[in-house]
Formats: structure tokens, sequence, C-alpha cells
């Protein structure tokens, strides 16, 4: 099947966080009690309760001062760095349209997906299972959009075949963030400014320790410990165990 | 005359095996976490999470009995000396039959490396255990780098696990004797560890 996106136009979206209560009404997830921090971004961060939330990036002082809206959520990775620590198979997956779907019945409270995650998205509901956004999977299986996008009035949001959105984007001149990056993301951005400007990182990756230790120290963590039994095994019927009794006529490996 | 002389105190023994136990449980918790192949050995513990749970159980008694362990021989173990060069440079004599014994204190050179590599291994895993304990909890970098060191030290701790394991008992007969009852025969002792021998003996 091709695969299917979220395009996110920076440039359309005028902050009514639409989004962020469409996204608690389907998912059923209840409000976050929260303070007020001089900021209409509420609440700070992604919460166990909000999958998807707008960023409210303020530079500058006076006639500078620039205000850029950023639609945060899961960019359903490509190559998913969630996918690759979760050790449980089939708690974090790929689902046919290519979005990064979980299935908290699988999941044994690990916590260990939010190291993967370049984008720090992951978080643990009250029974430590985790949650973030799946791009609706189950709507987008039944055909639909998800949430956020049909309840977004400026089309800021756009979700559909992942070419012809990364092909309607450029054709108008935008920059695509996330084309290519970590194998292409499943929700990529149209920006109005660079990536610094939206707190992005230019080259999104799997932390360098994360490859290490699943793609590195894994495959030959196996093979060390099948070497070292072979070595002794081979050591054993070449030169022999070193005898107390041992009045030999050969050196062994003979 | 007895044919045996002590080797290990009642004390090194239980310490010994009560951190053998806790490695062996380390080892079949920990690899359902390492890799999907061994999600399985999660089922002897009666699931993943109460799994994690005997992971840092055993984690806590590997640990003091780690400690424990080397302490009680760090005085034989923390000295290399001369002979020790040799038993290096002849690889202990491994690699061919039947030839002459370096002579060598109470452990050998390859032992006190081991002991030594098992010391740092050991904390090495407790801090970096303690910063994955709760792997939502300290800083992200610092908990990716210790997820990371906590899967090198764990297969860098079981090749050296294999190698101990294969010459305490096969490779060395007579070897495991002191260990499960604490005395090794003479014979073993000239053989294997002949200036301890000769300080036991009183020669
Ligand atoms: C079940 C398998 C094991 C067997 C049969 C075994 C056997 C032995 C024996 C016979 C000795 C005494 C060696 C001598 O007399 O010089 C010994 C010492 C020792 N073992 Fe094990 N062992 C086992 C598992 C382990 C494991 C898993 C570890 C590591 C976590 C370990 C760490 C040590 C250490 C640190 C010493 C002290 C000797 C030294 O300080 O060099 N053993 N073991
Ligand atoms: S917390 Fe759950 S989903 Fe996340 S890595 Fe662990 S098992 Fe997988
Ligand atoms: S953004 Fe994070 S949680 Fe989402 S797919 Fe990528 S690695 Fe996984």
């Amino acid at each position: 099947m091709a695969r299917k996106a979220f395009m996110i136009d920076t440039s359309r979206c005028t902050a009514c966080r639409g989004c962020q209560v469409a996204c608690k009404q389907w998912n059923k997830l209840p409000a976050d009690a929260e303070v007020n921090r001089g900021s209409y971004e509420n609440p700070p961060q992604l919460t166990p309760h909000l999958y998807n939330k707008i960023e409210f990036i303020e530079k500058g002082e006076g006639k500078d001062f620039t205000w850029r809206f950023l639609n945060q959520r899961c960019l359903q990775c490509g190559d998913a760095g969630c996918i690759k620590v979760c050790p449980s198979a089939g708690a974090l997956f790929h689902t046919e349209e290519g979005l990064v779907g979980y299935d908290q019945d699988k999941c044994i409270s690990c916590n260990y997906c939010v190291n993967g995650c370049p984008f720090d998205v992951p978080r643990y509901d009250a029974n430590n299972k985790v949650t973030k956004c799946h791009g609706c999977m189950d709507r987008v299986a039944n055909g639909l959009q998800p949430a956020c996008v049909k309840a977004c009035p400026t089309a800021s949001l756009q979700f559909g075949d992942r070419d012809k959105l990364i092909a309607a984007a450029k054709a108008s001149g935008k920059q695509v963030y996330g084309e290519t990056a970590l194998s292409g993301l499943g929700a990529m951005y149209a920006l109005d400014g660079s990536p610094q400007d939206y707190n992005l990182a230019e080259n999104p990756s799997i932390p360098q320790s994360i490859f290490l230790w699943k793609d590195v120290i894994k495959p030959l963590g196996i093979l060390g410990f099948w070497g070292a039994v072979g070595a002794a095994m081979l050591h054993y019927v070449t030169v022999g165990p070193k005898q107390l009794e041992d009045d030999f006529e050969d050196k062994g490996g003979e | 005359m007895s044919n045996y002389v002590k080797r290990f105190s009642a004390f090194d023994r239980v310490v010994h095996w009560v951190l053998a136990v806790a490695f062996f449980v380390l080892v079949f918790s920990g690899l359902g976490l390492f890799a999907h192949t061994f999600f399985g050995y999660f089922d002897f513990f009666g699931g993943p999470e109460q799994g994690i749970l005997a992971h840092k159980i055993a984690g806590i008694a590997f640990l003091i009995t780690s400690v424990l362990l080397f302490l009680a021989h760090a005085k034989e173990t923390c000295r290399f000396d001369g002979d020790d060069a040799k038993w290096f440079g002849a690889f202990g004599g491994y690699l061919k039959r039947g030839g002459k014994e370096i002579p060598q204190g109470k452990f050998n050179a390859g032992q006190k490396l081991f002991a030594l590599f098992s010391f740092v291994a050991t904390i090495a895993l407790g801090l970096t255990g303690w910063v994955i304990w709760d792997p939502t909890a300290m800083e992200r970098g610092l908990t990716q780098m210790s997820l990371m060191l906590h899967g090198l030290f764990f297969i860098l701790f079981m090749m050296g696990a294999v190698v101990h394991i294969y010459l305490a008992t096969i490779g060395n007969p007579g070897t495991a004797d002191g260990m499960l009852w604490g005395y090794v025969k003479k014979v073993w002792a000239k053989k294997h560890a002949s200036k301890w021998y000769k300080e036991v003996i009183g020669e």
C-alpha cells in the first residue's frame, strides 16, 4: 500500500488548537489541570493525555518579535527509534499505511521507547503503558481522516498519499522537513522558516548510543557468546585440559 | 598426612555461589529485554513485569556479593609480578599440552585479570543499572548512554563467564573442588599455584 502521511503547513496555522481538542475527543483523553505560564502554549509538553499540541515559539523583542506555531506530535518515523528499542515485538509497530501504532496489551512498561525517540514523544499513562499519537490508525484503517486533520479549519493539517503531499508542498515552493530523514517521516512539516526557527534538529537521527546498543553491541554480543563457547569446546578437544597427572608424549593439537 | 589443602573459606564459597545464582537470574531476565529472540525467557519469571523485578532484586544481590568476593581476595588479585608477565607471555600454558607450569601465587595471572575485570564490570553494571532503574527519571543522554553501556558490559561479562566456567571445571580438573567444598588436592596446588602451595605448607 502506498505510504500515507501528514503534511503540516506551519504558515497556515492560526494556533486555534482545534487539533488538540479533536484529538482528546476522539481518543477519549481527559484534560490536564494546568497553570498559567504567561503563554498561550499549554500544556508546555506532550503528556500521557495529550498526543498533539501547538508549540508557541516566541523569539526576539519589539519589532523583531516573531511568533511561530508548530504542531508537535509523533512524527511516524520510517526508521523509528521507538520500535528499534522496544523489547516486546508488536507493542510498537508500523501500520500498513506506514503510521507508528502501538498495542498497550503487549507493552511491558519498560519505558525504553522514549529513549529511542529523536523527538521526545512517547509518554506513559497511569498504568505505565505507552501512549502517543498513532495517527488515528483506527480511523485511517477505516478510510477516515485523522481527527485533528478533520478538525483543522485552515487545512494546515493535511493527511493523504505521502508522495502527493510532498509534490504539492514543493509545487507551492515550500521547504519540506522530513522527506528523507529517518527513512522519511510520516508526519512532515512545510516550514515557514528554517528548522532552527522551529527548534527542530536540522538532520534528525536516532541517537548514536542507541544505534551502537541495538545495531552493533547486540549482534556482536550474540556472536561473542557463541564464539567463546566454541573456543572453549575447540580448546578441550585439541589441547585438552590441564590434567593433574601430566606425562604426555605429544604436545596436543595432533 | 592429608592429600588436601584448604583453599576457600565457607564465607568465600557461599558468597561465590550466591553471586553465581544471581548472575544467572540476571542473564535470563536481562536477555528478555536484550533481544526479541529471548523474550520467551520472561515466562520463567511469570511475565515481563515480574522478570524486570527479578532482574532488579538479583542485581542488588549480585552487586553486593561481587564486591564482597572481590574484597575478600583483593590482597592476592591486585598484585602482579614478573612471573605473571611470563604467564601472560606463555598464554598461561593453555596453547600446548603438558608444558612446564610457571610458578603462581594463590591465583594465576589470568584469574587475577578476571577478578579485576569482574569488579570493574560489576561497578559499571551497577552504576548504569541504577540510571536505567527508571528510564524516564534521569537526563535523556545519560539514560541512553547507560542503556548502551549496560548492554556492552553484559556481553563482556557473558564471554568472561563462559571462559571462567570452562577453566574452573573441565578445563582444569580438580579446580572446582576448592569452590565447592573448600579443599583442593595437593597435586593441584603444586601444579597450578606452586608459590601459594609453598606458603601454606610452610616450606
Ligand atoms: C556456575 C558456574 C561457575 C562455576 C562452576 C564457577 C567456578 C569457580 C571456581 C572453581 C572458582 C575458584 C577458582 C580457583 O580455585 O582458583 C571460582 C572463583 C570465582 N568465580 Fe566462579 N564459577 C561460576 C560462575 C561464576 C560467575 C557467573 C561469576 C561472575 C559473576 C563468577 C566469578 C568468580 C570470581 C570473581 C571468582 C574469584 C576468583 C578470583 O578472585 O579470581 N563465577 N569460580
Ligand atoms: S514501554 Fe512499552 S512500547 Fe515502550 S519500549 Fe517498553 S514495551 Fe515497548
Ligand atoms: S517520533 Fe518518536 S515515537 Fe514517533 S515514530 Fe518516531 S521515534 Fe517513534
